[in-house]
C-alpha cells in the first residue's frame, strides 16, 4: 500500500510555492465560511456513495446476515464487456433517448413557435400546456397504462375506431412507441417553455429590419429566429438530455422491460439486477457506466455556460 | 416581454395554422389528465366500461375507498409531506448560503467546484441507489423518513446551490459594498440586503426541491418501508396481481399531482429560471 506516501506529497505541496498574500476572496473567506456546511453535507452525500459505488463494483455484494463484501476483481467488468444482453440494452437506450429527445425538441420548439405567434391567450394556454412537467412519472406511467389498456381504455378504443385492434403493450413496437411518448408527453413542454424564453427575449428591432428588408415566414424563420436562439435550444437539449439519462420510472410501472425486453434500457436492467436478482456488484458496474455518460453530458453543459459567461 | 408586430406575425394563414397547432397540443396535454379526474369521481364499475362513458353520477366512493379500508392513505400522504418537505426546507436552508458564496468568491478551483455540483445533481439515479441502499443497510437506515429525506438531498441540494448561485448572481454586488459602508456585517448585508432582493428565488428553489421529491418513485421504491412509504409507492401497490382498482388509482394519482401543479404554477414566472438552473433567464 502507498497510503502513506500521500499525505506526505500534499503536505510537500505548499512549501513549494511561496506564501501568496492573502487576496480578499480567497476560500477561508466568508463566502468560504458560508459554503461550507452545504458543500461538506454535499461531499458525503457524493463522495462517499461514489467510493462505494466503485468498490461494489470490483466485488460479490452479500446482503444477507448483514452486509458483506467478497472481493471479485474485474469479474463483473470483464462480464460487464461481455454480456449480450446488456448490449442491447445499450442500444435501446440510445434508441429510446435520440427518439424522446429528438421527439420532444421537435414538437417543443414547434408549439413554442405556435404559443408565440398567438394573438390571445398565450399566458393561459403556456400554463395548461406546462401541467404535464409536474406530474409524477409514476403517475404518468400508471396513466399511460390505463389509457392504453385492451379492454378499457381510452386510447385503445380511439385506436380501435380507426381501425388499430392490436394490444399496445402486448405487441414490442406499440410498447415501446407508448413508453416513448409517455415521455414525450410529460417532458416536451420543458422544451417549449425554454425556448418561449429565448423567442421572446430576441430584439423587436431586430425582426422588424429583417421583416422590411422582406425577409418572411419560413426565411425569418431559419436566418433570424433560429440563430438567435441556437444557445437557449442548446441549453434545452442539454438538460433534457441529462434528466433523460436520469429517469426510468414510467417504463419501471409500465412494461417493467417487456414484452420480451423490448423496453428494457439500462436503468431497467440495473433496476432489475440489483433489486430483484440482488447481483449488486455487477449493477454497481453497470451504474459506474452511466455515471460516466451522463457525466459527459454535465461536462458539454458547464463548456456551454462558460462559453457564455454564465458560470460568472 | 416581446411579441411579434402584426407585420410579421405573418399570414392569416400562419396565424390559423398556429392557433391550430396550440389547440391539438391542448388536446393530446389535457385528455389524460382530465381522463384522469373524471374517472375518479365514477362509479368504480364504469370506470373499467369498455366503451368510454361520460354519462355518470359523481361520486366520491373512489376517495372514500382510500381512506377508510385496511391499507389507509393518510400514513402515505404524511411520509410524503414529512420527507419531500423536510428536504426541501435542508436544501434551501443549506443551498442558499452555499450558493451565494459560489456566486461571489473568486477562489481559482471555482471551475471545479461548479463542475462538481452540477455533477452530482446529474447523476443517475439509479448510480445512487445502489450505493445508499448498502450504506443505508448498514447504519439502519433503511425504511426511515430521515433516510429518505437524505437521499432526496443528493439531488436537491446541489440543485438548490446551483440555482440560488444563479439567482445571486444577478444581484449587484454594489448593494453589498453600500451596505458594508453603511456600517453592516457581510452576514448583515447577505441577510438584509441580499437575500429580501432574491425572494423569488428561493420560493422558486423551495418549490422545485419539493416537486421533485414529492414526485419521487426510484429512491422510496428501495428505501422505503412500511414506516416511510409514500404516495407514488401506494400508487403502485395498487397494481396487484389479481389486478388493478382503477378507480382508486386515479383517485390517488389526482391527489398526488393537484398540489405539485399548484405550486408549480404559483412560481410560473420564475420556472424557466429554475429547470435552466439558472442558464436561460425568461420574461
Amino acid at each position: 500500500m502507498t497510503a502513506p506516501a500521500a499525505p506526505a506529497g500534499a503536505a510537500a505541496g505548499p512549501t513549494r510555492t511561496a506564501p501568496r498574500p492573502r487576496r480578499p476572496g480567497r476560500l477561508p473567506g466568508f463566502e468560504g465560511r458560508m459554503m461550507t456546511p452545504g458543500l461538506l453535507l454535499l461531499a458525503a452525500l457524493s463522495i462517499v456513495p461514489f467510493l462505494a459505488i466503485i468498490v461494489m463494483s470490483l466485488a460479490r455484494v452479500r446482503l444477507l446476515g448483514g452486509v458483506g463484501l467478497h472481493w471479485v476483481g474485474a469479474d463483473n467488468w470483464t462480464r460487464f464487456f461481455t454480456d449480450p444482453d446488456l448490449g442491447w440494452a445499450w442500444i435501446r437506450t440510445a434508441v429510446y433517448f435520440t427518439l424522446t429527445v429528438g421527439l420532444e425538441m421537435l414538437a417543443g420548439v414547434g408549439l413554442a413557435l405556435a404559443v408565440w405567434r398567438l394573438a390571445r391567450g398565450r399566458n393561459a394556454a403556456l400554463t395548461l400546456l406546462l401541467l404535464p412537467m409536474f406530474v409524477a412519472p409514476v403517475i404518468v406511467g400508471l396513466l399511460g397504462r390505463f389509457l392504453t389498456d385492451s379492454t378499457f381504455g381510452l386510447y385503445t378504443w380511439m385506436l380501435r375506431q380507426i381501425g388499430y385492434h392490436g394490444d399496445i403493450m402486448g405487441s414490442k413496437t406499440s410498447a415501446f412507441t407508448a413508453v416513448v411518448l409517455m415521455d414525450v408527453w410529460e417532458w416536451t413542454p420543458l422544451i417549449t417553455l425554454i425556448t418561449l424564453a429565448g423567442l421572446t427575449s430576441i430584439p423587436a428591432s431586430l425582426r422588424e429590419a429583417a421583416a422590411i428588408d422582406g425577409a418572411g415566414g419560413w426565411s425569418m424563420l431559419a436566418h433570424i429566429i433560429l440563430p438567435s436562439i441556437s444557445n437557449v435550444l442548446l441549453v434545452a437539449l442539454l438538460i433534457r438530455s441529462m434528466d433523460a439519462i436520469r429517469y426510468f420510472d414510467v417504463i419501471w410501472v409500465t412494461t417493467g422491460g417487456g414484452p420480451a425486453d423490448a423496453t428494457k434500457t439500462v436503468p431497467v436492467r440495473l433496476y432489475e439486477t440489483a433489486f430483484r436478482f440482488f447481483d449488486l456488484g455487477y449493477a454497481a458496474a453497470i451504474g459506474l457506466a452511466m455515471l460516466a455518460a451522463s457525466i459527459v453530458v454535465a461536462r458539454a453543459f458547464i463548456r456551454v455556460l462558460d462559453r457564455e459567461g454564465l458560470t460568472r | 416581454m416581446t411579441r411579434p408586430t402584426p407585420l410579421e406575425r405573418g399570414s392569416l394563414r400562419s396565424r390559423v395554422a398556429a392557433a391550430v397547432t396550440v389547440a391539438v397540443a391542448l388536446v393530446w396535454t389535457l385528455v389524460p389528465l382530465a381522463w384522469m379526474a373524471l374517472s375518479s369521481v365514477k362509479p368504480s364499475e364504469q370506470v373499467t366500461a369498455a366503451t368510454p362513458d361520460l354519462l355518470f353520477r359523481p361520486t366520491l366512493g373512489n376517495y372514500r375507498a382510500l381512506f377508510t379500508g385496511a391499507n389507509d392513505l393518510a400514513p402515505y400522504i404524511w411520509h410524503s409531506m414529512l420527507a419531500a418537505g423536510a428536504a426541501a426546507v435542508l436544501a434551501v436552508v443549506l443551498g442558499a448560503p452555499a450558493g451565494y458564496g459560489l456566486a461571489r468568491t473568486r477562489t481559482r478551483g471555482k471551475r471545479h467546484l461548479s463542475f462538481w455540483i452540477i455533477s452530482t445533481r446529474m447523476a443517475p439515479i439509479a448510480a445512487v441507489v445502489l450505493p445508499l441502499f448498502l450504506i443505508y443497510r448498514r447504519l439502519g437506515l433503511l425504511d426511515s423518513v430521515p433516510g429518505l429525506v437524505l437521499a432526496y438531498l443528493t439531488f436537491s441540494l446541489p440543485f438548490a446551490i446551483w440555482l440560488m448561485s444563479a439567482f445571486f448572481a444577478q444581484v449587484p454586488p454594489a448593494l453589498e459594498e453600500s451596505a458594508l459602508v453603511a456600517g453592516c456585517s457581510r452576514w448583515q448585508a447577505f441577510r438584509y440586503v441580499v437575500l429580501p432582493l432574491t425572494k423569488p428565488g428561493l420560493v422558486t428553489t423551495f418549490v422545485l426541491c419539493l416537486v421533485f421529491s414529492w414526485n419521487d418513485y426510484a429512491f422510496a421504491l428501495v428505501f422505503s418501508g412500511p414506516d416511510s412509504q409514500t404516495l407514488p409507492i401506494a400508487a403502485s401497490q395498487l397494481v396487484t396481481q389479481t389486478g388493478i382498482d382503477w378507480g382508486q388509482l386515479t383517485a390517488i394519482g389526482t391527489i398526488v399531482v393537484v398540489p405539485m401543479m399548484l405550486v408549480g404554477i404559483a412560481v410560473r414566472r420564475w420556472l424557466v429560471t429554475g429547470l435552466t438552473l439558472g442558464a436561460v433567464t425568461g420574461e
